[in-house]
């Protein structure tokens, strides 16, 4: 589905000096995969998901899209980000509805589905309330609703439940995987959190330190449909998490060694 | 804030101003100031009052809105549309800036004798007067507000679907609309101010001519009334912006 | 380079804009640029026009002096006290649309056409910007940092000085800049109603006597006035709060 071939990313900072962001990423994602990227702050996983996005463009390598490269922002890759990046001058329906009116759906039949996403989302009776009237986890949820309106073929999520309190962030891991079990879309998704990481997702793309780089990919072969309490007693579960954990802290001993 | 905070706060302001009426009205009463230079308030209200209700009046009133409300919708749509244009592309920046950055700090109602010599000593003076002060604040607000909206939105926009010609229109327009619409409550108390100024310097009609001619016949109360009537044509006016703010703000989260 | 090359440039454009439609309009009331720029030195060189600017100047000086050292207080005061604020509020949006030049035909009834009158339109017309931005820096002041302060031991009036000032000094020196700007217009429209000395008054009688290059050579240099003193403070104000994050580098409002 998703070919990244030898992308590399430089960045110019204020101090006029270049920073290398991303080194050599080369990565295939297959259709209807869960994969994470997951690493330390700065490692570039969110740049790399902008570069898939079409955000950004790749100072070397190249993004490819069902082998098509990729150019610029689209409906067929769609984003949801930490900052909820809802309208704010458009009601909960507005901004849910903003994908399909864009794309030349009727207005009485972007508004059905749109309520009809909402309810799966479990947002059913918030349609016309404003985003600032929300809740952190409720915009999120209008946030997803919103990509999902223009039936994306691809998830593009950079760190969605990092602006969220534990509490909820547990539960909309559980409702997003709930609802990716429906069409099993391919998901690309940016963390930080290594049990996240291997809550959700079918592959864990492990990333160093700026200047990011692959440092390992793990297969996740663990059962779905996936559920937190029975997991959390799983051993293979834990076994995941001590082994990327075990990996990461290794090279951190590596890296401050002189 | 609660009704009774409100309403306590509302009281609270208001005792200054009562209490400046009080002593304008004791300065008189007492003898400290000649009837002639500060007429009692009372008399000030009722002339005020009669001026209202008379068809000159009136139409002096006319004159000064008119003036007001052409400059600063000339100003608005100037404002807005340079400001945008610069904050999305650069090279408009590029000239646009500097420009702003040398006239902005000049006192433009220096070029009022020039604006007189170029197109007269009629409505068009003034009207231009006014557009060139209110201009800034909105245009520079404009800018203010669509280069500081969120990366993400327009992302967000893009991945739905929408080309990037529309964006400005869609996403950059809207969000920046707190920040122009505050530019143009700047503007529009500007533009009440320039007006009158304006009035007062060279005209024959208007509410700054009112006050002038006054101040020639030596008629104090007729010099308090026009100065009455702008402030409260300000306070309307301004009331008047502030009720479309809210409502076209409704979504946007108190700042 | 090129940046700070920019506004020169601009000046240098609007100059050239400037002398291509003079010499297009042909018209005898409007002179073209070259013609005012060598009408400056003669200007400059006579005595009686530089006793005027001295006096504009002086003015200027003491009105913006003392309204910034009555304003500031004021302002902080009201931005960390609910009360103060509410008190003086309504009665500051009341005067806030009256244009305080507007207020010279009254002034100069009881105060006569001196100094006095001038210098105290100018302190009016300084003291509200100052006022408001110091009440919005103060307010804007983080709890938290205040009782930091009062944790050390800093009575109230220390944490005032010693938090709270410097503080939101960015925001005040904002609105001292705003002030300055408004304290250049209104003494010039202070000296354009009011005409016995001063800038705006050479200006006027200038027009009156249809000395066309010398009102043109004016408005020159009354804006290069406007733009040397807004450089300067600017200078002043980067040294004094280099510490702050950057604030947008041109005055959004010139109420």
């Amino acid at each position: 589905m998703i070919e990244i071939d030898s992308v590399s990313q430089v960045f110019q900072t204020s101090a006029r000096q270049d920073h290398l962001a991303l080194s050599d990423i080369s990565l295939s994602i297959e259709n209807g995969a869960f994969v994470s990227i997951l690493g330390p702050s700065g490692c570039g996983k969110s740049t790399l998901l902008y570069i898939v996005g079409g955000f950004v463009q790749p100072t070397e390598g190249l993004a490819k899209m069902k082998g098509k490269a990729i150019k610029g922002p689209g409906p067929d890759r769609g984003p949801v980000f930490q900052e909820f990046a809802l309208f704010p001058w458009k009601t909960v329906l507005g901004n849910v509805m903003y994908g399909p009116r864009q794309q030349g759906v009727k207005h009485s039949d972007a508004e059905a589905q749109s309520r009809a996403l909402l309810d799966m989302v479990g947002l059913k009776g918030f349609e016309d309330f404003y985003p600032k009237e929300l809740s952190g986890g409720m915009k999120q949820r209008v946030a997803l609703a919103r990509t999902l309106a223009y039936h994306p073929e691809v998830l593009l999520m950079d760190e969605p439940f990092g602006a969220l309190d534990a509490h909820t962030r547990t539960r909309l891991q559980n409702d997003l995987l709930n609802i990716w079990e429906r069409d099993r879309k391919t998901v690309l998704f940016v963390t930080h959190s290594v049990e996240e990481a291997v809550f959700l997702s079918d592959k864990v793309v492990m990333m160093t330190r700026s200047p990011g780089r692959i440092r390992q990919i793990i297969n996740i072969d663990l059962p779905r449909p996936r559920r937190r309490s029975e997991l959390l007693l799983d051993p293979r579960y834990q076994a995941y998490i001590v082994e990327i954990e075990r990996m990461f802290d290794d090279s951190d001993e590596n890296e401050l060694r002189p | 804030m609660n009704a009774r905070g409100f309403t306590s706060d509302l009281l609270l302001g208001l005792i200054p101003i009562a209490l400046l009426v009080a002593v304008w009205q004791a300065l008189v009463s007492f003898g400290y100031a000649p009837v002639t230079l500060l007429p009692p308030p009372g008399q000030v209200f009722w002339r005020m009052l009669h001026q209202i209700s008379s068809v000159t009046f009136q139409e002096e009133i006319a004159a000064t809105l008119f003036r007001l409300f052409a400059g600063f919708s000339i100003a608005v749509i100037l404002g807005v549309t340079v400001g945008l244009a610069a904050a999305v592309n650069p090279a408009i920046n590029a000239v646009v800036r500097p420009i702003v950055r040398v006239l902005a700090p000049l006192p433009k109602v220096a070029l009022y004798p020039a604006l007189l010599l170029l197109v007269g000593f009629g409505h068009e003076s003034k009207i231009l007067l006014v557009t060139f002060d209110a201009l800034f604040p909105i245009l520079l607000s404009t800018y203010y507000g669509a280069s500081t909206v969120e990366q993400k939105l327009i992302w967000s926009a893009m991945a739905a679907g929408t080309p990037p010609r529309e964006v400005l229109f869609k996403v950059v327009l809207p969000a920046a609309a707190p920040s122009i619409l505050t530019g143009c409550r700047i503007g529009l108390v500007i533009s009440c101010i320039v007006v009158f100024l304006a009035e007062m310097i060279t005209s024959t009609d208007g509410l700054g001519h009112v006050l002038v001619t006054a101040a020639r016949t030596f008629q104090a109360v007729d010099m308090f009334v026009p100065l009455i009537t702008i402030s409260l044509l300000g306070l309307i006016l301004n009331g008047l912006l502030e009720l479309l703010r809210s409502y076209l703000l409704r979504g946007f989260p108190e700042v | 380079m090129m940046k700070r090359a920019a506004p020169f440039l601009a000046c240098i454009g609007l100059l050239v804009i400037w002398q291509l439609a003079s010499l297009a309009l042909k018209n005898d009331s409007f002179p073209t640029a070259v013609e005012a720029i060598r009408a400056i030195p003669s200007i400059l060189g006579d005595k009686d026009a530089l006793v005027n600017f001295g006096a504009s100047i002086r003015r200027m000086t003491i009105g913006f002096g003392v309204a910034v050292a009555v304003s500031i207080p004021l302002g902080l005061l009201m931005g960390r006290s609910r009360t103060v604020a509410s008190f003086f509020n309504p009665l500051l949006m009341v005067i806030y649309p009256v244009p305080k030049a507007a207020l010279m035909p009254i002034i100069m009834l009881w105060l006569g056409v001196g100094d006095l009158s001038k210098t105290l339109v100018i302190f009016l017309g300084v003291s509200l910007p100052v006022i408001y931005h110091s009440f919005e820096g103060a307010k804007a002041v983080e709890e938290k940092m205040l009782w930091s302060g009062a944790a050390m031991g800093l009575s109230a009036a220390q944490r005032m000085l010693r938090i709270v000032l410097p503080a939101a000094l960015p925001e005040i020196l904002t609105g001292c800049r705003t002030g300055l700007v408004l304290a250049l217009i209104t003494m010039i429209t202070s000296e354009m109603i009011a005409r016995q000395s001063g800038a705006g008054n050479i200006l006027f009688n200038a027009l009156d006597m249809g000395q066309y290059d010398t009102v043109f050579a004016m408005i020159i240099i009354i804006g290069a006035m406007g733009i040397g003193l807004d450089g300067l403070f600017e200078r002043m104000r980067a040294r004094l709060v280099h510490w702050s994050e950057p604030q947008f580098d041109i005055p959004l409002s010139f109420s």
